[in-house]
This record gives structure tokens, sequence and C-alpha cells, in this order.
């Protein structure tokens, strides 16, 4: 048993706790986009990614870490990442969203949980291993170097540099649109102005907080895992994959992420019952099918892929990695391609 | 006073899964009439805050969001009449 595992429970309960008071969920944030024409939460991940990409710059500048950046196995990050949008509308949930919404006590969430956990364990070791080694095999392609193709090497630019580069006309560019808009003032709809606990524990946060509070879980999570003996930021796909491995497997404790993905549960469970949120509920049977289903697909995609909507879009585009850009885009166009199907088209009907 | 206000229609969908809050209600609204008001009741946080930003941008508006027991909310919206 590594003891350095147990900084992933500690970091897992802080990022728990924020993506349940910024009910922050990727699925959401993109398909609200199609399906609501709501930019609240993609502007979260938006911020959370801009943070890391600037925190994991600094810490790779100090010597903290080494950055880490997945492959490039475009037909696996393809397949994978169209499989796990379709599969993330179906649980109503991302990964963090699925597994953070457990702690919320959301049977539907659990639901897809357990599809996620055994998907993952089958397509990572399992009868579903041959088709994710396939996709990988045949379409990786590395850097002269053997080392993962990020937008750094493709354009020649050392990796920090690029990193803030981007990160800072991102940023730049963002606060000049946002200027020139008229302020939406926000609607308390009827509740008196919270306290500053109110603020920090009985509402929710709005994105801007969300997106920072993420982004620094992020940046402390790398040097802490790393530390533990995996390098590399936030992630949950892995993380459930060792929970169940742990709980099955002889003399196999609880990984890093594992301790992560546990904390996460605990994380939102300790902020949902703060904020008087926390309850057991359940929808309907066939939806329970659906989200068992959606987890299912969710971590054939991601193990398939190397990356969920964690390990690729908050912790894979910061660095640049085109696998995860290329994995993160087809996660998106699939979720797209389902919310449309599930929910735009009916209405037009 | 939420009892003075008497709803037209009431559409609970506590236990849902996202979206399913947020696209009934906005269904719904969608077919009532102008000045008719719809009481959503759900359990799910995220809706609790998306449903009023949704509604407000189709032009109806809410009138209240409560808070009941725990997660369960009431949110009030007259609708803006969109048939």
């Amino acid at each position: 048993m590594n003891p350095l595992a147990y900084t992933g429970l500690a970091v897992g309960i802080l990022f728990g706790f924020a993506l349940q008071r910024g009910r922050f969920c990727m699925n959401s944030a993109f398909r609200d986009i199609v399906l609501l024409k709501d930019f609240t939460l993609i502007k979260a991940v938006g911020a959370a990614i801009l943070v890391q990409m600037i925190g994991f710059s600094i810490l790779a500048l100090t010597g903290a870490v080494t950055l880490n950046p997945k492959p490039l196995f475009w037909g696996a990050n393809i397949t994978g990442g169209l499989i796990f949008g379709i599969g993330m509308v179906l649980a109503g949930g991302c990964a963090s969203g699925i597994t953070y919404r457990v702690g919320e006590g959301m049977v539907g969430a659990m639901s897809a949980v357990v599809g996620f956990g055994l998907a993952g364990l089958m397509t990572a070791m399992g009868v579903l291993k041959p088709i994710k080694d396939y996709l990988q095999s045949s379409t990786k392609i590395m850097t002269a170097e053997g080392t993962s193709l990020t937008l750094a090497n493709i354009f020649g630019i050392e990796p920090t540099t690029l990193m803030l580069l981007i990160a800072a006309f991102s940023i730049g560019i963002w606060v000049i649109l946002a200027s020139r808009k008229k302020a939406d003032a926000e609607d308390d709809f009827g509740s008196a102005p919270p306290s500053l606990w109110g603020r920090i524990f009985t509402s929710g946060w709005g994105w801007l907080a969300t997106g920072i509070a993420i982004g620094l879980v992020g940046i402390r999570a790398y040097p802490a895992s790393a530390a533990a003996g995996r390098n590399y930021p936030l992630g949950i796909t892995g993380g459930w994959i060792g929970t169940w491995k742990a709980l099955i497997l002889p003399d196999t404790f609880f990984s890093w992420e594992a301790l992560e993905v546990l904390g996460v549960v605990l994380g939102a469970a300790i902020a949902a019952l703060i904020a008087k949120e926390f309850a057991i509920r359940a929808p309907a049977p066939k939806v329970l099918l659906q989200t068992f289903a959606g987890g299912f697909l969710m971590a054939f995609g991601a193990v398939t892929s190397s990356g969920c909507n964690v390990g690729h879009i908050l912790s894979g585009v910061p660095m640049l990695s085109l696998g995860s850009i290329v994995g993160g885009i087809s996660i998106i166009l699939g979720a797209w391609l389902t919310a449309y199907i599930m929910f735009v088209r009916p209405e037009k009907a | 006073m939420t009892e003075e206000i008497k709803p037209t229609k009431t559409l609970d969908v506590c236990g849902e899964i996202c979206p399913y809050p947020d696209v009934n209600s906005m269904t719904t609204l969608k077919k009532m009439n102008k000045g008719e008001i719809l009481e959503v009741l759900t359990d799910y946080p995220l809706s609790v805050e998306r449903i009023p930003r949704s509604a407000k941008k189709w032009g109806h508006k809410v009138l209240m969001v409560e808070q009941i027991d725990g997660p369960n909310h009431r949110i009030l919206i007259e609708a803006f009449g969109l048939k």
C-alpha cells in the first residue's frame, strides 16, 4: 500500500465539493449549448481549463511536475470519444458528473457508475480489451522522439511558453468580449442576498468561481498524484477501474486515482449535506436502465480513447495534447448528435 | 406569499435525470397561454438554477424559486404565451 495514495482522497474531496457546489457537469455544459442555448457551464469549463493551463506551466517551469500529455491514437480517440459522448447523454452526466451525483444521493447516477465500472474493467482488462488495443495500436502517431504529439511540438514552440501564450490570449479575448456585452443582472428570484457562509455552503456557485476552484484543485492534484507514482492531473475513469480492482482482486489496494474518485463522492456528499441538498432520489426503472447503458458506453469510450471528459478535456487540453484535443472534440460531437436526436428533434416534430 | 399564487398547472419532475426537468418545463411553458402559471417541482440542483434562466430567456416571468425541503424546490413561472 502506498501511503502517498491518500493525498488522492484529499484532492478528491476538494474536487467533489467544488463539483457539487458548482453543479459542474460537462455533459450539461456541452448539451445546454445546443438544447437551451445556455452557456453558463461551458464558461466554467473554459475557466477551469485556462486556470490549469497557466498553473501546469508554472508547475513545469518550477520543476514541480514534468508535463505528461497523453499520446494521439486518432482512431481510438475519435471512436472512443464519440461513444463516450453518446453514453454521457444517456447517463445524464459526464464521468465526473455521475460520480459526484452519487454523493448527492442520486440513484440514476449510481446506476450509471455501476455500468461505468463494469465496462471499464471489461475494456481495460477483459473481453473488450482487444478492441481498445487494436484501435489504439493501429492509429498511434508519436513524434520522432517517441513523445506525445502536442500543439507545442507540432508548431515547434516550447510547451510552457505556448500554454501561457494561449491562456493569456484566450483570457484577453474573453475579457474584451465580456466587457462589450451589456451586463445581465444576476437574478436572485426573490431570495435575500446570502452571507459569506451562504455563498460558499448553501447557494450554488457562479461559473467563474467554480471554474477557478476546479482549476486550482487540478493544479494541486498534479504534483500530489505524481508523488504517488501517477504522473497526471485529475482523472475519473482510472479511478473507478482502480476501485473495482481493489475490491475484487487480491493484494490490490486502492490507487491514488481510486481514492480520488471515492473522495469525489465523499466531498460531494459533504457539500450536499451542508447545503441540505442531499436526498436519495431515483428516476423510473427504465431510466435506471438507460443510465446504466450510458455509463457502460462512457467507460468503454473512455478506456478506448485513454481519457474521459476529465482525463482529456479537463486535464489533457491544458497540456495541449493532440490526443486529448481530438478526443475532447469527439466527445462533444457525440454528445451533440445524441442530444439532438433525443431532445431537439422531438421538439421540432 | 406563495399561498396567494394559484398555479394553473403543476409539473412534478422530482427524481428525473438531467435534462428532463428542464426540457419538460420548457415544453410545458411553450404550450401555455399568456398569464397562466406553471408550478415546477424539482429536486435537481442544476435545474433549480437553470430552469429560471431558461424561462427568462424565452420571455416567461419567474415569480418565485422556493426551497421546500432538502433538495426539493418549487418554481413558479408565468407563461409568456408562445403559442
